[in-house]
């Protein structure tokens, strides 16, 4: 039996343990005194809070029970906010306005615009980003700093590759080289707690997370890697299910990633150095349950992998946070509160985790595929249903969608909205400004959860007949269940099945698109960008290959890649180093 | 009638293959072969493929953006290879905008969808657009990937018979080798790892791959082989995707002729068939005049106990039998039972282990070695310094 087995089994001997706990605590008096004390204890020690129109309520809600089986049930199954298992929420106090604890919340002075807002940018050359960078952080104390990369830098191309010219900075930003990581971040103090980065790229994630190092030192000096904070994506899993965005085979691709992993684990303590996403198998047509299933046995399978390495996952455990989608489907009411139970579970009594490593660090972003062109501005209003529901999540930090993302990178206009769209929510509206869970605990989203986490075990136990997370991979078992969800759903949507307002409900034969200003990257700059790179070659000639050649040899001997990584950036483009690794290692084999 | 075909692709830097999945599914459900090439691939992949596929129009799902450039190119390519001929197509959500489709109409675009278009708006195009073969004005070179791919389109179409090659006095002998075995045991990944150890042995030398995928609902085909293939992408390679049109036994009606007429042209050093991913009743390769030079059965570990095995006829007739996906559990015991069996037989079958998915693969090495003796393939490095690229 695979790991994921042992997840299934412990997920099921929590179930029984529940109930066998219910039924002593029913049975015993001694020990349904116990339980009720404790339920009278947690209830006198929450606090209480005032809201803008006078109504006194406490800070979190407790449902109303006070028989000693119903209370066991509900602490051991749901737990409260930060206790095991983790259903509630992560952290004790999410969202307060009184709260701050995990960093995600207001800190309280209510002087703080627009947390736990994260916003995705990238377009055009690094410092066009940089300009957008400032412009979104403008309000904010803390900066959250969120880079889209373009395709030639996903999938490790240099600028200068036939055929990719007109591909330079679109979709995102242009990154060739350490000096245009050092225009992309340039006016933020990298060394700063309060500032943090992150990076949505997989496949030469360790490259870039080694140009990011290499650029943070020159400002700051060496001294500045332990502080340096943020995430870094680096999901191989999902790219090879998903994303397409992979570049070299499998198994040297787990190993940079592991390389990358110790490196963080032990110089980086602020850093995570995975992001294990889901968003994109949603994105690629997933239902919730299979994201929710494929992500989390990504997850366990980086855990396998890791301690299989000699990691202590005490050490990297912590270090791993998760990336989801949430859309407008029933699901969503309760998908992420299951996905921290069932990650709880598996990482204490399969992989003996600590607390830290048990807890399931979420990063949500809304649907893109939920978005549509026609009648766009709709987008808005399903945007904001879906924060709603990410919130319900309890979510540790959010990105909103602008509504002109189908046709664009987002304008300034739509980006500005999506961000005050969270802000309304959270800081405007009563709905979780003033509890964490006003939206729990309904008998709704109890069945929700309940079949929820029934499609997740049974999507665990075919994955597991195929040998484990590997092995489905190899029998393309995740793709072909993703690509067929994604065909049904476009036959709904064609059907009529499932109502999409403004294209197949309440049409009209107005011409709604768009009178948008599309975000294109001119000639003249995809030139200099190119003109950049090529100066890079010229003033590295010397040593370029000789650095190569150094980490041809660590590759080689087994080494750690990703501390030669962080030498080679010195004088080495993107392309040049996946040019040699690909050399090394093989490129990796497209699947369809 | 015969079937139309198309090829489908994603641009290089793209990986959103999404949409262009749905898409194949639909047409092929409507009767299309489509020949899919894939995410991620470049102009000159593209072109390369529509050209030697003889497919009547190329389709394009881009959403990264620089699409204009991109279809722009493919135009250009088409040009430069004589394919002036097929047709482009695409749509990229709502990422195209109406400025930019009317400047890719300028260029000579065919069709651009827009956000909203239905599957059924699509399929109905291409089936109405694409109907009848669009005349080709020029006569290409006899030799050209053109010329040969109009001719086997004719021979797949059932319109000549193969002996009108354009073989001109090369001593050349074209090897044929045919690659068979159950779904799933990789033969499309070993026969690409063939093809770069071939490339890295010769220089100037071309390979010609016979590639069958099974006809699903009638008609209607998705030719994918391409797809997964990285080395095979190359100007000295020819591919040819068949689609079995409702021919059991795991190749086509047409595969004798189409090979007889390959070898005849005397252009290649070696033709390589790759059967569909079925058929263990017998090896499809019984053709009436061609004889190929060695049969090669690809399988993977699991694939059966030995009980199942004595039923595998296939196993006594194939003269090379590869067992591939070595690192999974059980390849040993299939090696030993396979190496039982065959010690029955008589006529000196050779049995191999490869793990044609690892980079360099030993196992590869040596069955490189029985396709092309003394043939020792250079490394990479080696390979490297010879080849230009740019980065």
């Amino acid at each position: 039996m695979t790991s994921l087995g042992q997840v299934v089994q412990s997920v099921r001997k929590y179930r029984n343990f529940v109930q066998a706990e219910v039924k002593r605590v029913r049975n015993d008096p001694k020990a349904a005194e116990e339980v009720l004390n404790r339920w009278h204890e947690i209830g006198s020690k929450i606090g209480t809070t005032e809201t803008p129109t006078g109504i006194k309520l406490p800070t979190l809600a407790l449902p109303e029970i006070d028989e000693p089986g119903a209370i066991t049930r509900f602490l051991l199954d749901e737990g409260l906010p930060g206790e095991f298992p983790y259903l509630s929420a992560a952290y004790s106090e999410q969202y307060l306005a009184s709260g701050g604890g995990n960093g995600s919340a207001t800190d309280g002075n209510g002087n703080q615009a627009e947390e736990p807002t994260r916003l995705f940018a990238g377009l055009g050359l690094p410092e066009d980003t940089n300009a957008r960078f400032h412009y979104l952080s403008r309000n904010q104390q803390s900066k959250r700093l969120s880079t889209a990369f373009d395709g030639p830098t996903l999938y490790g191309v240099g600028a200068g590759a036939r055929g990719v010219f007109g591909k330079i900075g679109e979709g995102g930003v242009a990154v060739d080289t350490v000096d245009d990581i050092e225009r992309l971040y340039a006016g933020f103090s990298l060394d700063q707690p309060r500032v943090s980065v992150s990076m949505t790229i997989s496949g030469p994630a360790p490259i870039l997370l080694a140009m990011y190092i290499a650029a943070a030192k020159r400002r700051f000096g060496p001294g500045v890697v332990p502080k340096l904070r943020g995430t870094i994506q680096a999901d191989v899993l999902k790219e090879v299910q998903a994303q397409n965005e992979l570049i070299f085979p499998i198994e040297p691709s787990m190993r940079f990633l592991a390389d990358m992993v110790d490196f963080c684990a032990q110089e980086m303590p602020r850093w995570y150095p995975i992001s294990i996403s889901g968003y994109h198998i949603a994105e690629a047509g997933a239902t919730p349950v299979q994201q929710a299933a494929y992500t989390l046995s990504n997850g366990f399978a980086y855990v396998d992998y890791f301690q299989q390495r000699g990691m202590s996952v005490d050490v990297f455990g912590p270090r791993l946070s998760f990336f989801l989608d949430c859309g407008l489907d029933i699901e969503y009411v309760a998908l992420a509160r299951v996905c921290r139970k069932i990650w709880a579970l598996g990482m204490r009594d399969v992989f003996g985790a600590n607390e830290r490593a048990q807890k399931l660090k979420l990063h949500t972003q809304t649907s893109g595929r939920s978005l549509v062109a026609a009648d766009w501005k709709n987008n808005l209003t399903r945007t904001a249903i879906e924060l709603v529901l990410a919130c319900m999540n309890a979510t540790n930090s959010c990105h909103s969608n602008a509504a002109d993302e189908p046709f664009t990178t987002p304008s300034e206009e739509y980006a500005r909205y999506a961000a005050h769209a969270q802000a309304i929510l959270l800081e405007e509206s009563g709905l979780f400004r003033h509890m964490m869970n006003t939206l729990a605990g309904s008998p709704g989203m109890r069945v929700v959860a309940d079949a929820v986490e029934k499609g997740i075990l049974e999507e665990f136990e075919v994955i597991e007949e195929q040998g484990g997370v590997l092995g489905a991979v190899e029998r393309r078992y995740q793709r072909s269940q993703i690509q067929a969800a994604a065909h049904l759903l476009e036959s709904q949507i064609s059907s009529g099945e499932r109502s999409i307002i403004g294209l197949n409900r309440y049409t009209d034969d107005e011409n709604r698109w768009p009178n948008l200003e599309m975000i294109r990257t001119p000639r003249e700059k995809k030139q200099l960008h190119l003109d950049r790179l090529l100066e890079f070659h010229r003033q590295h000639a010397d040593l370029s290959e000789k650095s190569l050649d150094r980490l041809t040899k660590v590759v080689e001997s087994s080494g750690n890649v990703f501390t030669e990584l962080t030498n080679t950036v010195e004088h080495c483009s993107l392309g040049q180093i996946t040019n040699r690794l690909t050399e090394v290692v093989g490129k990796f084999r497209p699947m369809v | 009638m015969e079937p139309i075909r198309i090829l489908t692709a994603v641009p290089i830097c793209d990986g959103h293959d999404s949409a262009i999945n749905t898409i194949n599914l639909e047409l092929i459900r409507h009767g299309i072969e489509v020949v899919y090439l894939g995410y991620h691939r470049s102009a000159d992949d593209i072109v390369r493929a529509a050209v030697q596929e003889d497919v009547r129009a190329i389709g394009i799902s881009s959403y990264n953006g620089g699409h204009v450039e991109f279809f722009s190119e493919i135009l250009s390519e088409l040009r430069a290879r004589n394919g002036q001929h097929i047709k482009l197509f695409g749509g990229g959500g709502a990422t195209i905008t109406k400025a930019d489709a009317e400047q890719m109409y300028e260029y000579g675009v065919d069709q651009i969808f827009f956000a909203g278009t239905s599957l059924g708006e699509m399929v109905d195009y291409v089936q109405r657009r694409f109907a009848a073969p669009v005349a080709q004005e020029e006569l290409a070179a006899p030799r050209s990937d053109r010329a040969l791919a109009a001719m086997l389109t004719r021979i797949e179409n059932g319109g000549t018979h193969s002996n009108s090659a354009g073989s001109i006095g090369d001593a050349r002998k074209t090897k044929s080798f045919g690659f068979t075995g159950p779904g799933g045991a990789g033969k499309t990944t070993l026969i690409d790892e063939l093809v770069i150890r071939f490339l890295r042995h010769s220089s100037g030398q071309r390979v010609a791959i016979l590639s069958h995928d099974p006809s699903v609902l009638r008609l209607g085909a998705l030719l994918g082989d391409r797809a997964t293939m990285i080395y095979s992408q190359n100007d000295r390679v020819f591919i040819r995707s068949m689609a079995t049109r409702g021919q059991t036994g795991g190749v086509s009606l047409v595969t004798e002729q189409s090979l007889k007429f390959l070898a005849g042209t005397k252009i290649f050093d070696a033709i390589l068939v790759e059967t569909v991913g079925t058929g263990q009743e017998a090896l499809p390769f019984e053709f009436s005049e061609v004889r190929l030079d060695a049969s090669f059965l690809v399988m993977p570990p699991d694939y059966g106990s030995r009980l199942q095995l004595h039923k595998i006829a296939m196993l006594d007739a194939a003269d090379v039998i590869v067992v591939n996906k070595s690192d999974l559990r059980g390849a040993r015991t299939a090696v030993a039972e396979i190496e039982a069996r065959i010690g029955l037989s008589r006529h000196g079958q050779r049995l191999f282990r490869t793990q044609a998915n690892r980079h360099d693969d030993p196992g590869v090495d040596q069955l490189f070695e029985v396709l092309f003796p003394g043939g020792k393939s250079k490394s990479a490095v080696e390979y490297r310094s010879a080849t230009h690229h740019s980065f």
